[in-house]
């Protein structure tokens, strides 16, 4: 365990968790920039259609002409946009670097249970990348039928004329899948087995129960996809005729195996986002949680639900009308948890000793956003009113309104609550205070008008809005999200200085420098290879903050009862 | 637990499979009617899957936590299965 | 490598949840494609024109290879349990071999029907059948790949210590393999 180990060894092909962690971070902050860049493109496209879009002449045709956005390249843009997000931004940062890197901390582990497998789910996500960017570089561009996918559109490579693109997808999902089917029978085996004496499971910090559900539903729900996807692939390879229906295919059935993994997914994403603010609020608030059991609770119930709900992407896509009424009453029923969840956050804010350090911002941040995000799914949840919004700005404001909290808001948040642990050093507040705002307030100046695009009408996925004379007057809308948006962009600078300078300017963090519970703040920042120098044996629940008669107002999770005072 | 639960007769086991094997194949060529050889056929494979799963992959000596982890995904396809039919069996 | 166990004695190895928590997720897959055969199939009509073009015998025939191959597996893995690697081996290369020739069946089966011009592209239930059993023989190709450096493992001795408990993993996943047979080999040859 402590032979000298080579560059490679210790670096690149490393089995501890924690440098897993750190590479899948860099990972997903990288393919940010490409998300960022495809939805620059997209954005300007829409506020000044047919306009020369700045700094893109260095495209070569034919995807764009001189910084002429081409119509092809523009759908490809919006597909590369939202799989990028989603499958190589929100699943690494939130899951492959949060969850790995904290897992086996929370619970006193010195390692994951399957340490050879998560080094291999990592390079099986860096190989899938890798897949995915050099779509872009092959004839025909890459995949360009949304990150739906949808067939026939994305069956017959005579519909887009895309080609080797939508293979070269198939494949980076179908290996984005793998690394995380991968990597979540690793956090199920390692909690279920490799808790630290005393850590029952209503004693685990509640980031680990997200990250759990997380796992539990991301590897129940991508089968049917993964069939579909094999099934896409033989459609466009070896001539079956799934999905075609001029050849006795069905189109639906995509969809259904498709939105049968979505709808579970969009929850694999949020859990964690949610698992970060929560472990932030008690922290910053020295009081514990609000309502423990019931956060679990509910988090099992919305998970449970989850696998019910799909259908409501499919209220329009002719599905038989009498399934729509059940999965409306199941769409509406499933904010029920969530919300629970949203008032334990609000709860657990009732009565503390509040600061608002950076984390803290954003995990408020989040709190604010996502009830916009949950408030607006009841909208589109109705089939009645479905029927008007789907396929609108007031989806995409939706998604982005639950979206971009989780990741960003709550994903930025763990980043710089744990940033101390994962690199020894601490971030710069005031450069952490003004990446806040400018993302806090160019985020909603972006996505807020949105909704009202929608309502007036306006479609995803189109080119240009101005060939439809229904729209033009929106125009103005689409201009000043654009601005905002590149104040959101430009908001993300100061972040992108204080992560790496801290790296070799910040300050040297302690081992616990906001006074926390959980086990990761028991020990050295960044902990040593195994973890713990001794094993830690657990005592009580992870929010121990101002318990009467203890002597400080925190108590770790491993202070015996008689040090701290009455165990929760 | 006794060596005899631990290790049943695998032999036995794959006897009786053999023997399922055969009347399925018999269901199949028989003249029933078409509903009720697909009813049988498919009881058949049930049953050797379920000797498979319970002597072959030990689940009659598993813990509840296995058997979740085995049973929830069959509950699940049983579901995904009953909602699809408006869709893909009756569309037109 | 793992710190203090929680509760003496009760807990499942890691290898075993692992493999389990696996199969759950092939359950999910595997069943979604046959889920979605048997749903198209009712819709189509039956399809029994195209179906009546497979060879129910041949698949018989390689129905009792893999239930055979099973049995072997799981004494491999008895053999494992009471301690002879000799006898593991042997098991081992019964099963491989029994995979094999599996493979081998089913490969003669698809040149008969590529011969007589059903291609995947012929009629929805051709599309299902090569994907249905492709994808089949790709988890029975990757088992014997398993099985085979198993086997290798088992006959050079060094280091069959840390190897000999997977030898039950790989059983979990071969069994699982066979399972989807036995409802694979009716829904497609004998409806």
């Amino acid at each position: 365990m402590s032979e000298p180990m080579g560059f490679w060894r210790r670096y690149v092909f490393s089995t501890d968790h924690k440098v897993i962690g750190r590479q899948y971070l860099f990972l997903g902050l990288a393919m940010a920039l490409v998300g960022a860049a495809s939805a620059y493109i997209i954005r300007w496209q829409l506020a000044w259609p047919e306009s020369q879009i700045p700094l893109t002449r260095w495209i070569p045709e034919p995807a764009m002409y001189d910084g002429h956005l081409d119509p092809s390249f523009y759908n490809q843009l919006v597909t590369m946009h939202g799989t990028v997000m989603i499958f190589f931004v929100a699943m690494p940062i939130l899951l492959g670097a949060l969850g790995n890197f904290l897992i086996p901390l929370m619970i006193g582990a010195d390692d994951m249970a399957l340490p050879r497998l998560n080094m291999l789910s990592f390079w099986t996500i860096f190989t899938a990348a890798v897949v995915l960017l050099a779509s872009f570089f092959v004839h025909g561009g890459p995949a360009a039928s949304g990150w739906t996918a949808y067939p026939p559109l994305s069956d017959d490579p005579s519909y887009t004329g895309v080609d080797w693109g939508q293979n070269l997808w198939l494949l980076a999902v179908a290996l984005e899948f793998a690394s995380f089917l991968m990597g979540g029978i690793n956090f199920l085996t390692t909690v279920v087995n490799m808790r630290a004496p005393g850590l029952g499971f209503f004693r685990l910090p509640l980031m680990v129960w997200m990250q759990l559900t997380a796992a539990v539903l991301f590897m129940l729900s991508v089968g049917p996809l993964i069939a579909g996807a094999v099934m896409l692939l033989l459609d466009r390879t070896i001539g079956t005729t799934f999905f075609l229906p001029q050849r006795g295919g069905d189109p639906l059935l995509w969809q259904h195996l498709f939105w049968f993994f979505g709808h579970p997914e969009v929850y694999v994403v949020l859990l964690p986002g949610v698992g970060a603010v929560l472990e932030i609020l008690p922290v910053f608030t020295r009081k514990p949680i609000f309502g423990y059991r019931t956060i679990v609770y509910s988090t099992i119930v919305a998970g449970l639900l989850s696998f019910v709900v799909w259908a409501h992407h499919m209220f329009v896509a002719g599905i038989d009308p009498r399934l729509a009424t059940p999965f409306s009453i199941t769409t509406i029923l499933i904010s029920v948890p969530f919300a629970v969840i949203v008032f334990a956050m609000i709860a657990s804010l009732w009565g503390g000793s509040i600061t608002f350090p950076t984390p803290m911002l954003f995990a408020l941040g989040f709190l604010v956003t996502f009830l916009v995000g949950g408030v607006t799914g009841i909208f589109n949840g109705s089939a009645a009113v479905d029927i008007f919004i789907h396929g609108t700005y007031f989806v995409v404001a939706h998604f982005h309104y639950t979206l971009f909290p989780t990741v960003f808001f709550g994903g930025f948040a763990g980043l710089y609550y744990w940033y101390p642990k994962m690199f020894g050093r601490m971030l710069n507040e005031a450069l952490g205070k003004l990446h806040f705002w400018l993302t806090f307030v160019g985020f909603n100046a972006t996505f807020l008008p949105m909704f009202l695009l929608g309502m007036g009408g306006h479609m995803r996925r189109i080119y240009n809005p101005l060939q439809y004379d229904f729209l033009k007057p929106l125009a103005p809308v689409n201009q000043f999200a654009t601005i905002a948006m590149i104040v959101l962009l430009l908001g993300q600078i100061p972040f992108v200085l204080n992560f790496f300078g801290s790296l070799r300017y910040g300050a040297k963090a302690a081992d616990n420098p906001w006074g926390a519970n959980t086990l990761e703040w028991q020990t050295s920042s960044p902990p040593p290879h195994g973890n713990f120098s001794t094993p830690p044996t657990v005592h009580r629940g992870p929010y121990d903050f101002s318990l009467p008669g203890a002597p400080a107002d925190f108590v770790p999770q491993h202070r015996p009862a008689a040090v701290g005072g009455r165990a929760a | 637990m006794s060596d005899a639960t631990r290790f049943p007769s695998y032999v036995a086991v794959w006897a009786w499979l053999v023997a399922l094997l055969a009347v399925g194949l018999a269901c199949a060529f028989l003249p029933f009617g078409k509903a009720i050889a697909i009813f049988l056929v498919f009881t058949v494979a049930a049953a050797k899957a379920f000797l498979v799963a319970r002597h072959y992959m030990h689940l009659r000596s598993e813990s509840l936590l296995i058997y979740a982890i085995a049973g929830l995904p069959v509950l699940l396809l049983v579901g995904l299965t009953i909602a699809l039919v408006p869709d893909i069996v009756f569309r037109r | 490598m793992t710190t203090a166990a929680v509760a003496a004695g009760e807990r499942i190895p890691s290898g075993k949840l692992a493999v389990w928590w696996f199969l759950a997720s092939e359950i999910m897959t595997f069943g979604g494609l046959l889920a979605a055969f048997v749903l198209c199939r009712f819709a189509g009509g039956g399809w029994e024109d195209q179906a009546a073009h497979v060879n129910a015998w041949i698949a018989a025939v390689n129905t009792l290879v893999l239930l055979t191959s099973s049995l072997s597996m799981v004494q491999a893995h008895r053999a494992v349990e009471d301690g002879s690697r000799r006898r593991a081996a042997a098991f081992l290369l019964v099963t491989v071999l029994l995979g094999v020739a599996f493979l081998g069946v089913k490969g003669f089966e698809y040149s008969r029907e590529l011969a007589h011009g059903f291609t995947p592209s012929t009629a929805p239930f051709w599309s299902f059948y090569y994907g249905l059993t492709g994808l089949h023989a790709l988890h029975v190709l990757a088992g014997v790949v398993a099985n085979a450096a198993l086997w290798i493992a088992a006959v050079r001795g060094r280091g069959w210590a840390q190897v000999a408990p997977r030898v039950e993993y790989a059983g979990l996943y071969w069994h699982f393999v066979d399972v989807v047979w036995i409802f694979l080999f009716p829904l497609v040859y004998l409806s």
